[in-house]
């Protein structure tokens, strides 16, 4: 099976280490993203993957075969890369072909393969044409279809749609899930933008400064990130995160109360982060919420919903809002409804999450 | 859940450690050998044609002989210095390549800057391009050729010099025999060939200036005379004193291939450069052990002012267009 | 910027005079060609009279006639063609995989032999080692001494290599992935993105050495491997020490000085027709060649 297998990999650059130990398995046909803020490490480990960096400590293996020391051409991998390194000099067809005739394969096989994989990206119309020629989808999709052609065991993108622009984005994200679905080709994936992470990945990867902070499905971390920072990350507009102390029945923010699912059993006293996620403010009241006072001082229309910024006690909070209400019109001092089983507690000191007694 | 803290180094042995470099360091050749077998044969030609003849430098504190070779030759130490600045000949070659040099600094050295303003203040596009075209041109011609041209052209017969002289009313004059011309023909001849090509530099920097100060120059009621002056100038201001940091590091270096073209006896005493001696004395007469005294010499007074002046211009370089 | 409809009575003054001086230095430029080529057309008796300012006097191709039916100047020019050609390839052959390699990070070294490079351009051993060297390498008189004795500078490299660098990285990278060694990245990748900088450099090349005279002169002895450069110098030597020469030529409608003029035009055309080649990438090359080191 086509895993790709990292043991405790290091990076260092002479004496500064970059990555600090990396573990993670990724099974055969899952899409992992590789998610987290510039110079976390990522694209080092990405291109560690690749054999384009050599790796200073630990074990990689695709395929169950140790790769350390094994040259990028050989360990069967295709990389797409964020400036797509097509060659400006040769065609559409040259470039997805370029490393098949290095492999030697048949010309007559090389066609096919080409044709077919145009066929795929709806590039048949431009094999002719040269990089210059294109737009920037189009480009993007040569730059995929010159990995495809390749039928690698494992695909690695490098911040492959962060030079396109929000609308094709979109687009091409959406392609690459597509493609993923039809090929099944186990893929690795890099980015620094939480959207593309959470639509694209079977499976995220949170990195921040040259660790791991948490793997885990898309809904896995949206609802329970292991610490602050994976909470912040994670969602747009992100979590509210509100300092706050344990009393005996609830938490206690702003100099509001609000009830917690779960008992607090001898922990309070204790200082906490309060996150509430935008989305899990109600306007009106439902079964064990907690009411909160806020005052609006900004509403920002999306279409179909709103973010409503307020200020709350000493903090600022951002709630998100279905539109139907004609919430532009809000504004003063509002109750707002956040229900007990949604709100996260972390130590206000390590940032990790807490959880609550049963 | 993953810890915050970082984890405690391995402890890893000093053995360890070692095989682990040796294994990496063998890896890497085994990979990248294609890049250092590119390499070799490039360094290999700088071994056998550049650094073999620094060894062979040695002859300078040597009494060479040829039977003898470069190694059998005896060591003499420093005679043939000794010998060349005992002799008059050598002495007056070192000053008249400083003099060529600053004459070649004091009029070469404006002349494509000037051209490079003037060219700037061109509006008609199709002029200025085709002016460019033919005053770069020089600078393709060979010194044999310019040789002849100045031969030619200076020539008491046939020379249009002269025939402009004798309109005038008067004497011709055999300019290449008289040693009081030499320098003036060799200067004027540089500035002929160099200056439109050595504008380039100077016309790239004007390029690179910030064409929004030329228009708040405008808004502000500036005349063209007064932009140049308070603008261009100022902002081509470090790279003029780069290139003339590097043409003051290249003071040893007149291109001595055109003195041999244009010098004969008679000019010597204001044309005989340290290069042309050296080519002379060893290569002419074979004193070769003399001659590369010479050539060390002048090699070390160069070395030791470009790199001064490569330090120099490094320290202006942030500022400037490279 | 630069609108002639706005510019004040002064600056189109000073813009004309400008123009003015652009136009009498061009003109300075120019003149020695075309009073060269003037010599080369006149008859030996008028260029000897001085008359020869601006047009042929009794305009005859005598000298061409003369220079043409020399089959030294053939020889001569058919081994300018070998010297100019060869060595360009020669050239070619060491600098551009010697610039490839190092301008790769991954090279071991690379510091050292760069400055191991870049040192040849700050010192020299001069005139007489270089010629004893190639004594002891048997390559005097040698038409393949010439060639590669000269391939090779470190402006060239280092113009090469500060191309090479500037390309990105994962263009190689993206390579590597797909199976190309470096011989592969260099010939189908990196070769095809430089071509403007290898332009630069063949060119710069090719004139060095159609130009080339002064090694020749030293170093060849046969009249048979002499380029043109040197045989015109034979020509000029000739004319400026003897003057008999001169006289004895004078009957025959050509002169030395008709004869030396010719064989200068005929120098100077194949430059001429290179020369708009040249243009669109020597301002860029003497750029490129500019920067670090």
């Amino acid at each position: 099976m086509a895993g790709v297998s990292l043991r405790s990999i290091i990076k260092r650059y002479g004496a500064l280490q970059v990555v600090h130990g990396i573990d993670l398995e990724v099974a055969e046909q899952e899409f992992v993203v590789l998610v987290g803020p510039s110079g976390c490490g990522k694209s080092t480990t990405l291109r560690m993957i690749a054999g384009l960096e050599d790796i200073s400590e630990g074990e990689l293996s695709i395929d169950g075969r140790f790769m350390n020391r094994v040259a990028p051409k050989d360990r069967d991998v295709a990389m797409v890369f964020q400036n797509y390194a097509l060659y400006p000099h040769l065609n559409v067809a040259d470039n997805m072909a370029f490393g098949l005739r290095i492999r030697r394969m048949p010309k007559d096989q090389i066609a096919t393969t080409i044709s077919e994989t145009a066929e795929i990206l709806g590039l048949t119309d431009y094999l002719d044409r040269r990089p210059a020629d294109l737009s920037g989808g189009q480009r993007q999709r040569v730059a995929m279809g010159r990995a495809i052609v390749r039928h690698p065991k494992v695909f690695l993108f490098d911040e492959p749609l962060s030079n396109l622009d929000a609308k094709l984005r979109t687009q091409m994200r959406a392609e690459i899930k597509r493609l993923h679905n039809r090929l099944g080709v186990t893929s690795i994936y890099v980015t620094h933008d939480q959207v593309e992470a959470m639509t694209l990945a079977d499976r995220i990867v949170v990195m921040n400064d040259g660790r791991i902070e948490q793997v885990g499905t898309p809904m896995e971390l949206f609802n329970n990130p292991v610490n602050t920072f994976v909470a912040g990350f994670l969602g747009s507009p992100p979590m509210n995160q509100v300092k706050g102390v344990l009393t005996e029945t609830g938490a206690r923010i702003g100099g509001m109360d609000v009830s917690l699912n779960g008992a607090i059993n001898g922990h309070a006293g204790r200082d906490v982060i309060v996150g509430i996620r935008p989305e899990h403010v109600m306007l009106e009241p439902g079964d064990a919420t907690s009411s909160l006072p806020i005052e609006l001082d900004l509403v920002e229309p999306l279409g179909s919903e709103a973010l409503l910024h307020a200020r709350f006690g000493q903090d600022n909070m951002v709630f998100k809002a279905d539109t139907n209400g004609e919430i532009a019109h809000l504004s003063g001092v509002k109750q707002v409804h956040v229900p007990a089983d949604l709100i996260k507690l972390f130590d206000a000191e390590t940032g990790r999450a807490l959880e609550l007694g049963a | 859940m993953v810890d915050q803290t970082s984890s405690p180094p391995k402890v890893r042995t000093d053995e360890a450690l070692k095989t682990d470099r040796l294994t990496r360091t063998l890896d890497h050749f085994r990979r990248e050998w294609q890049i250092y077998a590119m390499l070799l044969p490039t360094i290999i030609w700088f071994v056998v044609f550049l650094y073999k003849p620094m060894y062979g430098l040695q002859i300078a504190f040597k009494d060479y002989s040829i039977f003898r070779g470069v190694q059998g030759s005896p060591w003499i130490g420093l005679e043939h210095f000794q010998t060349l600045f005992a002799n008059d000949s050598f002495i007056r070659a070192v000053r008249n390549t400083i003099t060529i040099s600053f004459y070649n600094l004091l009029f070469g050295f404006p002349a494509p800057i000037i051209l490079a303003l003037m060219f700037n203040e061109i509006l008609h596009a199709t002029y200025k391009r085709t002016a460019q075209t033919i005053v770069y041109l020089p600078h393709f011609i060979s010194s044999v050729i310019i040789a002849g041209i100045v031969i030619t052209a200076f020539s008491p017969t046939v020379g249009v010099i002269n025939t402009v002289l004798g309109w005038l009313g008067m004497d011709s004059i055999y300019f290449l025999t008289q040693p009081e011309w030499f320098r003036p023909i060799f200067v004027g001849t540089g500035i002929w060939q160099e200056a439109g090509f050595g504008s380039i530099v100077f016309l790239a920097a004007i390029a690179g200036v910030n064409p929004s100060l030329y228009e708040s120059a405008v808004v502000d009621g500036a005349n063209r005379w007064q932009m140049m002056w308070k603008i261009t100038i100022p902002s081509i201001l470090p790279t003029i004193l780069i290139m003339l940091i590097i043409r003051i590091g290249n003071v040893m270096e007149v291109s001595f291939e055109l003195v041999i073209l244009l010098y004969q006896p008679a000019t010597y005493e204001t044309a005989d450069v340290v290069n042309t001696w050296v080519y002379r004395q060893g290569l002419q007469s074979g004193q070769y052990d003399l001659a590369a005294a010479a050539g060390l010499f002048n090699a070390v007074v160069a070395f030791v002012l470009v790199m001064t002046a490569n330090t120099l211009s490094r320290r202006f370089s942030r500022t400037s267009l490279w | 910027m630069l609108n002639w409809n706005l510019y004040s009575r002064g600056d189109k003054f000073f813009a004309i005079v400008v123009s003015v001086m652009i136009g009498m230095f061009t003109a300075a430029t120019l003149y020695p060609f075309i009073y060269i080529a003037a010599v080369s057309f006149s008859s030996g008796f008028a260029a000897q009279a001085g008359k020869v300012v601006l047009p042929p006097i009794d305009a005859t191709l005598e000298a061409y006639g003369y220079i043409i039916g020399d089959p030294k100047f053939w020889i001569s020019y058919r081994n300018t063609f070998i010297y100019t050609i060869g060595g360009t390839l020669m050239s070619l052959a060491f600098i551009i995989p010697g610039a490839y390699a190092l301008s790769r990070p991954q090279l071991k070294g690379r510091r050292f032999f760069n400055l191991f490079i870049a040192f040849t351009m700050w010192f020299n051993a001069g005139l007489i080692p270089f010629f004893l060297n190639m004594r002891d390498l048997n390559l005097l008189d040698s038409m393949f001494g010439i060639i590669l004795a000269f391939a090779v500078n470190a402006f060239n490299i280092i113009l090469l290599r500060n191309f090479f660098e500037a390309i990105p990285r994962s263009f190689e990278e993206a390579a590597r992935m797909d199976g190309a060694n470096d011989f592969q990245v260099l010939w189908k990748v990196f070769i095809p993105l430089s071509k403007p900088a290898i332009a630069t450099i063949t060119l710069f090349c090719i004139v060095s050495r159609w130009n080339g005279f002064f090694w020749a002169m030293v170093l060849l002895q046969s009249e048979d491997k002499i380029p043109l450069q040197v045989f015109l110098r034979h020509t000029i030597a000739t004319l400026s020490d003897n003057d008999e020469f001169a006289i004895v030529q004078t009957d025959a409608g050509f002169s030395a000085e008709t004869v030396t003029a010719a064989i200068i035009v005929c120098s100077i055309i194949p430059v001429l027709i290179v020369y708009p080649f040249i243009q669109k990438y020597f301002e860029k090359g003497i750029l490129l060649g500019g920067v670090k080191e």
